[in-house]
């Protein structure tokens, strides 16, 4: 857990890979890619199932430890077509329904409206202003005197160090302009970021959100 | 009812009208096959072995000219390029007998019309290799093609073993005799180490008598010859070049009218094709190149000028360790260090083919100490020491797949599918309890029950049978069958015309457009990379990269270390004669005087310091792989006693630890070190066995349809569906870590990359023998080499979070 200050404004940041908006009461998430696993499995290819698991259990510690009063997902809530996995999704916000469940849709999320109906989601199909951020999935969305904070990229960080050490670990990134959130699913890869001077990294590894000075 | 006499007769007629002379092994050979035996005909190429098994299946319809209904033998090759010849002898036994059977070939080559062909009305004789027998056998109409078949013959049984192709042998045998029990098996091996083995493997341990072992006893004559340096004051201590020798190497070629020059990897090979030519330009023309990256047309036309005598030289790698013979071959040049005696012998073998020509290989070390291999080599050749070919058991990958071909092709029933497996020596080990797992992951996708998923692939009717019905899953098993899994690969291609071969997508990556990289010999301008080719055109510059290929370290083979150690010992013996070992004496006194040779009842450790740290080196001669293991277990068992980290490096000879702190070596380096007790856990402790795991991982889930590569020929692939197995990996040592494919990644590890066994036998010899350290002033020719591999691996017993605090973020790519 690590507190840091964009636009005045307190984020915590989590090792679950989320956000919590101190001043807004608000959880924000990005690429749950829930139903990623069964996705695979339907087509054939036999991953554990039991991984999926992981997924809902951190959703429901992190609602239940927060409390929040806004729940926003930064796009990619669900990997692609329909599956059965929707209906846990479903289930879940019923069952936390005075959390308001916001979804700012990624390019992933193409069910069709009547599933997104039955949960209990607000939806925003492309950005959601809520100053002094814009959220949003993808980071090219830019609004003068906005910061973006965004998903879509599953931001990553190699480290090296001497004797052919390497390590690739999933990390927050926050550029001049634009925040990157990691993602939150099992099974979503990295993609390893180069960052400059002027940007801030906050890896997670071990359970811990550790800074790193670039 | 012909007897088994007159039908040896019936068959070498041929032979006698011909003026040959059928020789014992082949008589033998016919004999034990017409009284229904199945075996192995151990011989060299060019022997005659291919009619010692192949004729007798024609014996009982020579007198009448009969041609039976439907396949009789099925021919299993481990290379294409050998089908069409072994073909074109099956022809000619046709002919000189008077009969009109049929010869198909079946490989990946073979079009869908003639396959469709091969189906409806199959010839009697199949030429084929282990992945197309599978892709039949995934068809419904198998049962009719391979019902008939009385003999199978796996040529170059040696090749397949020690690889996952041979499970996939033993698989498809598992499954003919599990129908048909009186099918007769024919292996043809060279000479392995582990003959009685192979033939178990063959066909399955030891369930009847009637299985022979057939020994032609035919001696080869090799003559190997050494490229020697003038002065060895002067040849460099390391280096895996050997350019500094080339000016010899020309006369050798002048002096053949052909010669094979064998590098061990593909870059040392297009450096040595580019190097010869600025030598000797009248070579233009004359001289090729040849290896696995290289386009299979390029490739097809290298090997037909060969056959053809018009090439005076070809630069290759192991891609022409195999294959058809090319008679115009008179030498051969090893560059470098073989590694292993068969391999050595293999190669040598490409020369010399005509009845009674002797091969004659030529040995260019290029190191000094690499000299002592090349007497070392002759001396195995000499005592016939050849070494094993390990065969893989437990392989749960390619089982999957195999039940998934079963279930696609017809279907299976549990208990008659596992009564044929554990007659193979792969499965023969497999518990009920590890059967019943297996049975649940194809079924349900995963080993633990659970409640009912999406998951669907297999079903299983009312009668117990299990069976795909669902089209697209069928094609798309039938498109991932196979178990050579190569790295991501862009194709290189003129920017209008032909392919040129394939790199690794890694190599790419190092270029952007405008960038110049020398490949199959010519020097190429990067254009840009579209769909899966990258393309490329024709450069004038003479700088630029070479493509390096991974895969390219090899290690001593057992036999190997033992001969090179016999020879290592003669310098304590005072019994060094050969002509290599003399050359050698001013190096060897060098060491003598700085350090010590070793003699046989001692283990060298060197000690001292440097501007780099302290160095501890010890010299087991083991071989790479072994002294990667035991430089681990070395350097976790001393961090345990005090606090210290150090960055490891090994070759063939022997292994270095070096650290920023003094150790009181004397007083720590203590026997106990080397105790074998406990030896799997420190192992896995020590080195990062999750990394080399994760590694290793890509092959089993690609091969288990874990992974699945896409179809052949589409340019975009089912993006949806395609994941890196790094990924795959993850999860399953998070969410099920009793995984069987998880678990055999780990016994992968530990047998093949890391060979337990051996180190466990090289620990044992190093508490029998005497701890001899020195401590010299400065390196030696023993250290030297080692110490300036640039290949280190650092280990530390810090957690993860204290690494990433020394680590630094990795800027530029």
């Amino acid at each position: 857990m690590k507190e840091i200050i964009i636009q005045n404004e307190k984020l915590v940041l989590l090792p679950q890979k989320a956000i919590y908006w101190e001043k807004e009461e608000a959880l924000l998430i990005a690429d749950l890619h829930l139903g990623k696993i069964a996705h695979f499995r339907k087509y054939g290819i036999a991953l554990p199932p039991q991984s999926e698991d992981k997924n809902w259990a951190t959703l429901s510690r992190l609602i239940r430890k927060w409390k929040p009063k806004k729940l926003i997902i930064l796009g990619d809530l669900f990997h692609s077509q329909y599956n059965d996995q929707w209906e846990n999704f479903v289930d879940m916000t019923d069952r936390y329904s005075d959390v308001e469940w916001i979804l700012v849709k990624g390019n992933h999320d193409v069910l069709r409206d009547n599933h997104y109906h039955r949960s209990n989601l607000k939806i925003y199909p492309y950005a959601l202003q809520m100053s002094p951020f814009l959220l949003t999935h993808e980071p090219d969305e830019i609004f003068e005197g906005l910061y973006t904070l965004c998903g879509h990229i599953h931001p990553g960080i190699r480290m090296k160090g001497s004797g052919r050490q390497s390590l690739r670990l999933p990390c927050f990134f926050f550029g001049t302009k634009v925040g990157i959130l990691p993602a939150f699913g099992v099974f979503t890869g990295l993609h390893v970021l180069h960052p400059e001077q002027e940007d801030k990294v906050y890896l997670i590894a071990e359970e811990q959100v550790v800074p790193i000075s670039i | 009812m012909t007897s088994i006499k007159e039908n040896i007769t019936l068959i070498s007629d041929w032979f006698s009208k011909s003026g040959w002379k059928a020789h014992p092994f082949q008589k033998k050979a016919w004999k034990y096959q017409l009284n229904g035996y199945s075996g192995i005909v151990n011989a060299p190429t060019g022997s005659g072995k291919t009619f010692s098994v192949m004729l007798p299946i024609f014996a009982p319809y020579i007198e009448n000219k009969e041609t039976p209904e439907g396949l009789q033998l099925i021919w299993i090759s481990p290379i294409r390029a050998l089908a069409k010849e072994i073909s074109l002898s099956a022809e000619k036994a046709i002919a000189a007998y008077g009969l009109n059977w049929k010869v198909g070939i079946r490989t990946g080559d073979t079009t869908t019309v003639e396959r469709q062909k091969q189906i409806k009305n199959p010839p009697q004789i199949m030429i084929t290799t282990p992945e197309s027998l599978h892709i039949i056998m995934s068809s419904r109409k198998s049962k009719v093609i391979f019902d008939s078949c009385q003999v199978v013959v796996v040529d170059e049984w040696h090749e397949l073993i020690g690889s996952k192709r041979g499970v996939q042998t033993e698989l498809f045998l598992s499954c003919m005799r599990g129908k048909h029990p009186e099918l007769k098996t024919w292996g043809i091996s060279a000479t392995i180490g582990n003959l009685p083995e192979a033939l178990d493997v063959l066909l399955g341990p030891g369930q009847d008598d009637k299985r022979i072992l057939i020994k032609a006893n035919i001696n080869k004559k090799i003559l190997v010859k050494t490229i020697m340096p003038d002065e060895i004051e002067r040849y460099p201590w390391s280096g895996h070049l050997g350019i500094l020798l080339l000016d010899k190497v020309v006369p050798i070629i002048q002096s053949a009218s052909s010669t094979l020059i064998f590098t061990n990897t593909r870059a040392q090979c297009e450096i040595w094709y580019q190097k010869l030519l600025e030598y000797d330009p009248s070579l233009a023309g004359i001289m090729a190149m040849h290896h696995g990256s290289i386009s299979k047309d390029m490739r097809a036309w290298v090997e037909q000028a060969l056959y053809d005598g018009k090439l005076k030289a070809v630069v290759c790698t192991s891609s022409l360790d195999l294959g058809v013979d090319f008679r115009p071959v008179e030498n051969i040049v090893q560059v470098g260090s073989p590694k292993g005696v068969a391999r050595f012998v293999q190669r040598a073998g490409r020369s010399g083919h005509s009845p009674g020509a002797t091969s004659k290989i030529y040995f260019l070390p290029t190191n000094s100490l690499e000299l002592i291999e090349s007497s070392a080599l002759r001396k195995a050749i000499k005592e016939k020491r050849i070494e094993d070919r390990t065969p893989f058991v437990r392989s749960w990958d390619v089982l999957i797949q195999y039940m998934m071909t079963r279930a696609v092709g017809g279907g299976f029933k549990d208990v008659e599918l596992y009564e044929e497996l554990i007659k193979t020596f792969c499965y023969s080990s497999m518990t009920k309890d590890e059967w019943s797992l297996l049975l649940n992951y194809i079924l349900y996708g995963s080993q633990s029950l659970r409640a009912y998923d999406e998951y669907h692939k297999i079903g299983k009717t009312k009668d117990g049978i299990y069976l795909v019905n669902n089209r697209g899953v069928a094609q798309r098993h039938r498109l991932s069958i196979g178990t050579i899994v190569s790295d991501a690969m862009l194709q290189v291609k003129f920017v209008r015309g032909k392919k040129i071969g394939t790199v690794e997508e890694w190599f790419v990556a190092q270029f952007s457009p405008g960038d110049n990289f020398w490949f199959a010999g010519m020097s190429l301008e990067y254009v840009r990379i579209k769909d899966n080719f990258l393309e490329v055109r024709k450069s004038k510059k003479k700088s630029g990269k070479i493509p390096s290929y991974m895969g390219g370290r090899l290690s001593f083979t057992s036999q190997m270390s033992e001969v090179l150690k016999e020879k290592i010992y003669e310098y304590g013996r005072g019994e060094i004669k050969d002509v290599e070992m003399k050359k050698l004496i001013p190096l060897f006194e060098m060491q003598e005087l700085r350090s010590r040779m070793p003699r046989e009842e001692e283990v060298l450790v060197e000690y001292f310091h440097s501007s780099e740290g302290f160095h501890l080196l010890m010299y087991p001669f083991e071989g790479r792989n072994v002294h990667e293991g035991m430089a681990a277990l070395l350097g976790q068992r001393l961090s345990k006693l005090l606090p210290i980290s150090f960055s490891l490096a090994y070759n063939d000879f022997g292994f270095e630890l070096l650290s920023d702190k003094q150790i009181d070596v004397d007083k720590i380096l203590t026997k106990e070190l080397f105790n074998p007790r406990n030896l799997e856990q420190d192992i896995q402790a020590s080195i990062n066995s999750v990394e080399i795991a994760q590694r290793k991982f890509r092959d089993i889930a690609c091969i288990s349809g874990l992974v699945f590569t896409g179809y052949p020929g589409k340019e975009k692939r089912q993006k949806h569906l395609t994941s890196n197995s790094r990924l795959i990996f993850d999860v399953f040592r998070e969410y099920e870590p009793d995984n069987l494919l998880y678990l055999q990644t780990y016994d992968e590890v530990m047998a093949v990359e890391l060979q337990e066994d051996r180190i466990y036998t090289a620990l044992e010899r190093i508490r029998n023998k005497k701890i001899v350290i020195t401590k010299p002033e400065k390196y030696t020719p023993f250290s030297f080499p080692i110490m300036v591999d640039r290949l280190r691996e650092k280990m530390s017993s810090e957690t993860l979070l204290d690494r990433i605090e020394k680590m630094k973020v990795e800027l530029v790519k």
